[in-house]
């Protein structure tokens, strides 16, 4: 054959080509051979001489495409009303696929005569072609417009009421399996039919059916939503709705485009939740206080997607759970008070995270209702008038698992507990009180040897300084660094001894600890007259010390030095262990048996109160005897040649190591002077910067920065700035009443 | 002997002692340190001339970095050397 355009006669091609044409149409037997001839009259036609007859071609197709189709749409409606459905969808298969193979036979129309005159996209968009422009479209898109407007356009409401009947049905339960097919197959018909549109796809899909779709689905839900609110309570209604949901899910991929999904959710959420949300919050309160976990989280399923939905829902549970925490830590009695709230309130947390990671999906809002409740508790002052007990109840707790003490708890679980109470730190507002008795206990857990390993000890300060910065710990570090190079000044010391040959006859060991970084109160500091046998190791350390630090001054710290006693004038032999107060009173009886406080007192030039508290301590472990009940100057001591203890080894420290109210005020009292400093460093900072400032914004300033380790009072602000103003760093500006101004 | 001590353990703390409370360039307390320090102790040590003056060793440091000519004590203008 040849491709040489030629003459022909149109209407003979037409007649044989119109009879393949309505072969492939209808899905009928059409041969190779007869396929191929077409295939080269559509080309032949195309390319006829002297005048194509594409458009000619065209038109006779469209025309006959549209018989067609009327034909169709009179042979579907003959079936009646009852079998629209069923034979619209088999109409629909056989033509649309029909269509396909159609467009084929006239590829050479499609892509060299109609592709060509084919407006771009760019004059669609901006060109000022108007709508009524007809412009040939390729065959399989002529054959689906041709379908819709002569068979979709007048069957659509009949088509409609059937699919939503059928929907209907469905949703019922009722529905016959071999339907299902039938309306998803019609409801994409109105998809595909505009399939090829370049834009505005699923303009008719939504027009013609998702609008009453939706429509009716709305007042479905709201008349189901009424009928299960009178039949059931709240957890069978949420159940119900959960369900039905699931299930408009499942039939919105098994029916409709997937466009629709969106919008069926939202428009069963509103009539079945949103509409009654009221009524879902007014559940909340008891479901939270019953701690109903299966309802609650149908609820926060529910109202997740809600605006507004779960606020209440939070709002709830931070109230449940704040309840909850002051409830576990009211009235703790005991010596143990502070494990019961650390282990206490660890609990309530434990168990509420573990809840909302259950039922709420870990949900960040609800982490965040937990973290207020808890800090909360943990801040909560049963009266307003006191201190909070939490700082120093924590840091105890510390306490109590760093030292030696702590028995019958492997490493591990010190470990694990440790790492929970941070939990509980980071809820603290007032950090900076925490910070001074722990290192208060620190101090006295490192200068007494009491810590159970040093490795517990560093990773805990580490873990204190993850939660709150280096400022924090530096301190901390400190000690442990002092503690390391006392041992290396101990070794150099020892050192020193064994070259010049000297003995002490002790086993001497010191800290030499930097002022500044221990908490170590100075007013306990009394003059005292160190023992003869002592006096020697001293000074000879003083003189080693001082040769190789030139510039520094000792003081000694008496009351915390320790010594080891050998008593060998009893029956057996004694080590005991006590503090270098009451060694030196011991000594006092080396030369007699008896001896008056007076005489003690002034010889060891102690004070009062020192002398009393270390001289009760021997008389209580009945290595002196006192001739009265209470000892006045007068009092003779005697030592108690008769001393029996079934143990030949023990301590007499442990007594004066414990807390007393006078220390835990003390402390206080230097977070308060600190607070101050660091309020008055910060409002200097600020006004350093700002030059001028209003006192509300400065306020402000100041409690943002100190955000971290404590909560200011205002009154507290208030007094740094008088104070600073009388120190000369800020004044008043003169024409306002309040606005500061910096002082250079 | 009735009692004999076995051991000892000691506790003290130091301190500066200075001739003057505070550094003569940095104009800040020996107990402190140096404006470039943010903890006083080993890590911002204090050092004296033979002329007996004292300073932080960052301060004075910096102040002798900064002369061409001679190193002077910045309090006495006598030839600065360290006191062993």
């Amino acid at each position: 054959m040849s491709l040489k355009p030629r003459r022909v006669d149109f209407n003979e091609k037409w007649v044989g080509l119109q009879e393949t044409v309505k072969g492939v149409i209808t899905l009928g037997n059409v041969p190779r051979e007869t396929w191929n001839a077409c295939f080269s009259d559509v080309y032949i036609l195309c390319v006829a001489y002297p005048e194509p007859y594409a458009d000619k071609l065209y038109l006779e197709t469209k025309y006959f495409l549209d018989n067609h189709v009327k034909a169709l749409l009179e042979k579907v409606r003959a079936n009646g009303e009852a079998n629209l459905l069923k034979c619209y969808h088999k109409a629909w298969v056989e033509y649309s696929t029909g269509i396909g193979y159609l467009h084929r036979l006239y590829l050479y129309l499609n892509q060299q005569h109609i592709k060509k005159q084919k407006l771009s996209d760019a004059e669609i968009m901006y060109g000022s072609i108007g709508p009524d422009v007809q412009e040939q479209m390729e065959i399989g898109e002529l054959g689906l417009d041709i379908w819709k407007r002569n068979m979709v356009e007048p069957l659509k409401e009949n088509l409609v009421n059937l699919l939503l009947e059928g929907i209907h049905y469905d949703r019922l339960g009722e529905a016959s399996p071999n339907i299902t097919d039938i309306i998803r197959g019609v409801i994409n018909s109105f998809v595909s039919v505009e399939k090829y549109k370049r834009k505005g796809k699923l303009e008719l899909y939504e027009e013609i059916f998702e609008t009453p779709f939706l429509q009716a689905s709305g007042e479905y839900y709201k008349r189901e939503a009424s009928k299960l609110l009178q039949e059931c309570n709240v957890s069978q209604y949420m159940e119900r709705v959960i369900q039905r949901l699931e299930e408009e899910t499942f039939r919105s991929n098994k029916f409709l485009h997937f466009s629709s999904f969106v919008k069926v959710k939202a428009r069963c959420e509103q009539h079945m939740v949103a509409d009654h949300l009221a009524f879902l919050h007014g559940e909340c309160k008891s479901m939270v206080q019953e701690e109903r976990c299966k309802d609650l989280s149908n609820m926060y399923t529910l109202l997740r997607s809600m605006r507004d939905g779960i606020g209440v829902l939070i709002t709830e549970l931070s109230e449940h759970i704040r309840a909850q925490g002051l409830e576990t830590v009211r009235g703790l009695k005991g010596d143990n008070v502070h494990i019961q709230f650390v282990e206490n309130m660890l609990a309530v947390h434990k168990k509420y995270r573990e809840l909302i990671q259950e039922v709420f999906n870990g949900d960040q809002s609800f982490i965040g209702a937990l973290d207020k409740a808890c800090t909360f508790v943990v801040n909560h002052r049963p009266n307003p008038k006191m201190v909070c007990r939490s700082p120093e109840m924590l840091a105890k707790y510390c306490d109590s698992l760093l030292k030696k003490s702590s028995k019958g708890i492997s490493e591990s679980e010190i470990d694990e507990k440790l790492a929970q109470s941070i939990t509980i730190f980071k809820y603290i507002d007032d950090k900076d009180v925490f910070q001074k008795f722990y290192a208060r206990m620190l101090a006295k857990r490192l200068i007494h040897s009491q810590s159970q390993s040093m490795d517990a000890e560093e990773a805990m300060i580490n873990r204190l300084k993850q939660a709150c910065g280096y400022e924090f710990t530096n301190k901390l570090h400190r000690m442990f660094t002092d503690m390391s190079v006392s041992s290396d000044l101990n070794n150099k010391f020892n050192n020193f001894l064994k070259l010049d040959n000297i003995d002490l006859g002790i086993s001497f060991c010191i800290y030499i600890l930097q002022a500044g970084a221990w908490p170590l109160g100075q007013n306990l500091l009394t003059p005292f007259t160190v023992p003869q046998e002592l006096e020697k190791s001293v000074q000879m350390f003083e003189n080693f010390y001082h040769n190789h630090f030139n510039g520094r001054k000792l003081t000694w710290l008496h009351h915390l030095c320790q010594a080891e006693l050998k008593l060998s004038y009893l029956k057996k032999p004694y080590q005991i262990t006590m503090q270098t107060f009451q060694m030196a009173i011991l000594l006092m009886f080396e030369k007699t048996d008896s001896l008056t406080c007076k005489e003690v007192q002034e010889s060891l030039q102690l004070n009062s109160e020192q002398f009393g508290k270390h001289l009760t301590s021997l008389i209580e472990s009945k290595i002196l005897l006192s001739d009265t009940e209470s000892q006045t100057p007068e009092t003779v001591l005697t030592l108690n040649l008769e001393y029996n203890n079934k143990r030949t080894k023990f301590r007499i420290t442990a007594a004066l190591q414990r807390d007393s109210p006078q220390e835990v005020e003390q402390t206080l009292s230097a977070v308060d002077e600190d607070r101050k400093l660091y309020l008055q460093a910060a409002i200097v900072r600020v006004m350093k910067s700002r030059k001028v400032l209003r006192h509300n914004a400065l306020i402000q300033e100041v409690l943002s920065q100190s955000k971290v380790t404590f909560a200011p009072s205002i009154s507290m602000i208030k007094k740094c700035i008088e104070a600073l103003i009388d120190k000369q760093y800020i004044e008043r500006t003169p024409n306002s009443a309040d606005e500061y101004s910096y002082v250079a | 002997m009735k009692v004999t001590i076995r051991s000892w353990t000691g506790v003290a703390t130091w301190r500066w002692v200075a001739n003057d409370d505070n550094c003569g360039i940095c104009r800040m307390a020996f107990d402190g340190c140096c404006p470039d320090c943010k903890l006083p102790g080993d890590d911002c040590p204090l050092v004296w001339g033979q002329c007996s003056h004292c300073f932080h060793i960052h301060c004075i440091m910096k102040w002798l970095n900064s002369q061409q000519v001679q190193h002077l004590c910045p309090m006495c203008r006598q030839e600065w050397k360290f006191k062993e």
